[in-house]
């Protein structure tokens, strides 16, 4: 009745933008507490953004935004063109998207839930049969197309998932945490077909917790409590960390562990085998390594290169890790 | 539009189809708790236990105890010795209704002069309590009328002064329900109530589960109409119900003689545009819910006072003044109006005009509201 209700389109007036993902400014609080907040985004077409940082750092609410799901308190922005703050059907055709939680019908088979959202998606039949067979051989569910999807195991479902996010061949794809509960191979698995629709064009954000997966993004945007700490290439990002990184081993790790965190400077420990990394800030980065050569425990301390995680880390606690210089 | 909705419907009634539970609760339930509550909910006060204390020990005493207690209304539950202990058995419950008979009833009633008994009554249910009291009263009333015929007529004829004696006669008929059964009046309203908490319970549980489940947002996401998403997950329950209203009629008829007098496709129009009602405040429960726990309260609290305004359970005429126009908006009295009077009186479509055009008006309000509530849940 109203499919035809048009939105300001940004591209028409001024050819300001033709990006896939253009947020402004956006903002959102659940009941006065901020969850994002001021959140610019733009995504072209294949393009592969992650969007990373610890539970609770809004990333889920974002997507929820950029997907039409959640209005924005403030800011505005626009999918193709289509604005996000008035979701109209040339914007819910535009997105594909896979939420983090299960979002298919248990009861219903593989077969039935891609009918089912193909259905809604309004593809004529013909369409709706060389897709879902399309996709079913991509992702190796065909031999399983009448199992239920609560009897698949993590895996297959998240691949079902994202079959049905990709029916209607959106110019975007969403994930929230796409890889959440998926064992390595299935995991790697998913990391290939992603590939695959991006190298076809398509722009993939997905949103992740985990540092070696950011990683494989062209672009990533490093998201900390509502707030966009840094934006870039996660290879550029490494290279433009101001800190230093060091792996110690040490004896008595769990006595010493503490004593070390403390240490002047230390914006971050983490584990790595059995030894530990430290992220240091840069003019304490000489003492720190006098003051662990200087003590019996530390059976050997050396600077590494830092990796996408350390970067991470060392932005949590200081925004001011990345050099402006160039870049993103 | 069209491929969207029966996607909706097909998926629903695949997913109900294959829940087994929930199959049983919307076809065999209903059944079930028709003919539970049909025998459950009775007016009729019958065999209240009665004990007789006789303190006189005559036969006009005894003939008039066992007079009171031959017919339907008590039964009879032992002789006591005095009114010390009629109390004790009204006040311990063993009887509900004491009769207490004085010394001296036979012989005062033998010379004419005017006596009294004593009638202990349980009062703490107060329509068994007034039945029992009209009922005493009536055959008190009614004995005395005869005494005084029967001396009347000893007067007349010792005297030799010709006079007939005439008291009135009343005779009733009751209409549409001879027998005053309870329950031909009563099972409709039955399926009434049980039609809406089917509906109003299978859709607000539906929608939640599937916010619950997270398909909600996976839906969302869908270009679909919130409209059509209500009326997909409407019109299968719909159908549902109006199976389910066929098989109580049909059971109304074989179990309770229920008789079916009109046209039934009177009753079934009615009963789809009083579905059309529940389902949306079904819908607009699970709307305004944010779990199924919470919307299944949120149907219970808009079940309770649609049952008991409906003049279900007290006739609408009984509640206070101001209370009866609010009856008004109350789809379950329009929607047992109708099924009453089509299955009882025979009536068709024009003599219901109003209950139907009052359904629609409700329809008309909280399936919109539904709609409207559910497009600001999904933003």
């Amino acid at each position: 009745m109203n499919a035809s209700r048009t939105d300001p389109d940004p591209t028409a007036d001024g050819g300001q933008t033709a990006h896939v993902v253009d947020l402004r400014g956006v903002c959102h609080s659940f009941s006065g507490t901020p969850a994002v907040t001021d959140l610019d985004l733009q995504l072209e077409s294949g393009e592969l953004y992650g969007l990373v940082g610890p539970d609770g750092a809004g990333k889920s609410t974002a997507i929820r935004m950029l997907t039409g799901l959640l209005a924005p308190d403030r800011g505005e922005g626009w999918v193709c063109g289509h604005s996000i703050r008035r979701p109209s059907r040339a914007l819910r055709q535009a997105i594909g998207y896979m939420p983090q939680q299960y979002s298919l019908y248990g009861d219903l088979s593989i077969d039935e839930n891609l009918d089912f959202f193909g259905h809604l998606f309004g593809l004529p039949r013909q369409q709706r049969r060389e897709r879902k067979s399309r996709l079913l051989s991509i992702t190796r569910l065909e031999p399983f197309r009448s199992r239920r999807a609560c009897d698949l195991s993590g895996g297959m479902y998240k691949k079902l998932a994202l079959s049905c996010a990709l029916l209607h061949q959106p110019r975007l794809l969403v994930l929230d945490e796409p890889t959440n509960g998926v064992d390595p191979v299935s995991r790697r698995e998913l990391w290939d077909l992603l590939y695959e629709f991006v190298d076809e064009g398509m722009a993939v954000l997905l949103s992740s917790p985990y540092m070696d997966e950011a990683a494989r993004c062209h672009r990533v945007g490093l998201l900390d409590r509502g707030r966009l700490l840094a934006e870039g290439e996660p290879t550029r990002l490494i290279e433009r960390f101001v800190h230093r990184t060091f792996l110690l081993r040490i004896t008595g790790r769990h006595q010493v562990e503490d004593l070390i965190g403390a240490q002047p400077g230390v914006l971050a420990l983490s584990p790595e085998g059995g030894d530990i990394r430290a992220v240091v800030r840069q003019p304490e980065a000489a003492g720190f390594r006098q003051w662990a050569t200087s003590h019996a425990f530390t059976v050997r301390i050396e600077p590494v290169a830092p990796t996408f995680e350390d970067v991470f880390l060392g932005l949590l606690k200081d925004p001011a890790a990345i050099e402006e210089r160039g870049g993103a | 539009m069209i491929t969207e909705l029966s996607a909706i419907i097909a998926k629903e009634i695949r997913q109900t189809a294959r829940d087994r539970k929930m199959l049983g609760l919307l076809l065999f339930a209903p059944l079930i708790q028709l003919t539970i509550l049909g025998f459950a909910v009775n007016l009729q006060v019958e065999r209240v236990g009665m004990v007789v204390a006789d303190e006189d020990h005559t036969a006009a005493s005894r003939a008039f105890a066992a007079g009171l207690t031959a017919g339907s209304t008590f039964s009879y539950r032992g002789h006591l010795v005095d009114g010390q202990e009629a109390v004790q058995a009204v006040s311990s419950g063993q009887a509900s209704i004491a009769l207490v008979i004085p010394k001296g009833f036979g012989r005062s009633l033998a010379k004419g002069r005017s006596t009294a008994i004593q009638v202990l009554v349980d009062g703490a249910d107060s329509i068994q309590g007034v039945v029992s009291q009209n009922a005493v009263a009536a055959y008190v009333a009614g004995r005395s009328v005869d005494l005084m015929t029967e001396r009347l007529q000893q007067r007349v004829r010792q005297s030799g002064i010709p006079a007939t004696i005439a008291p009135i006669q009343v005779t009733f008929r009751h209409f549409y329900n001879p027998n005053l059964d309870s329950y031909i009046y009563f099972v409709p309203g039955v399926s009434a109530i049980l039609l809406l908490v089917v509906t109003v319970v299978v859709t607000a549980l539906g929608l939640s589960r599937e916010d619950e489940a997270g398909t909600l947002e996976q839906v969302l996401v869908t270009p679909l109409r919130p409209a059509t998403l209500v009326l997909g997950k409407t019109l299968p329950y719909a159908l549902i119900g109006l199976v389910d209203m066929a098989l109580v009629i049909a059971a109304g008829a074989m179990v309770f003689d229920v008789p079916i007098r009109g046209e039934l496709w009177v009753a079934f129009l009615g009963g789809l545009l009083y579905m059309l009602t529940t389902l949306g405040l079904g819908l607009l429960a699970g709307t305004l819910a944010k779990s199924q726990q919470q919307a299944f309260f949120n149907a219970a609290f808009f079940l309770m006072p649609a049952m008991i305004l409906s003049g279900f359970i007290s006739p609408i005429q009984a509640m206070p003044s101001w209370l009866q126009p609010v009856t008004a908006f109350d789809p379950v009295r329009h929607f047992v109006e109708i099924l009453r009077a089509v299955l009882l009186k025979g009536a068709g479509l024009t003599d219901l005009a109003p209950s139907f055009v009052a359904l629609a008006g409700i329809g008309l309000i909280t399936f919109p509201m539904a709609i409207l509530a559910l497009k600001r849940k999904l933003r």
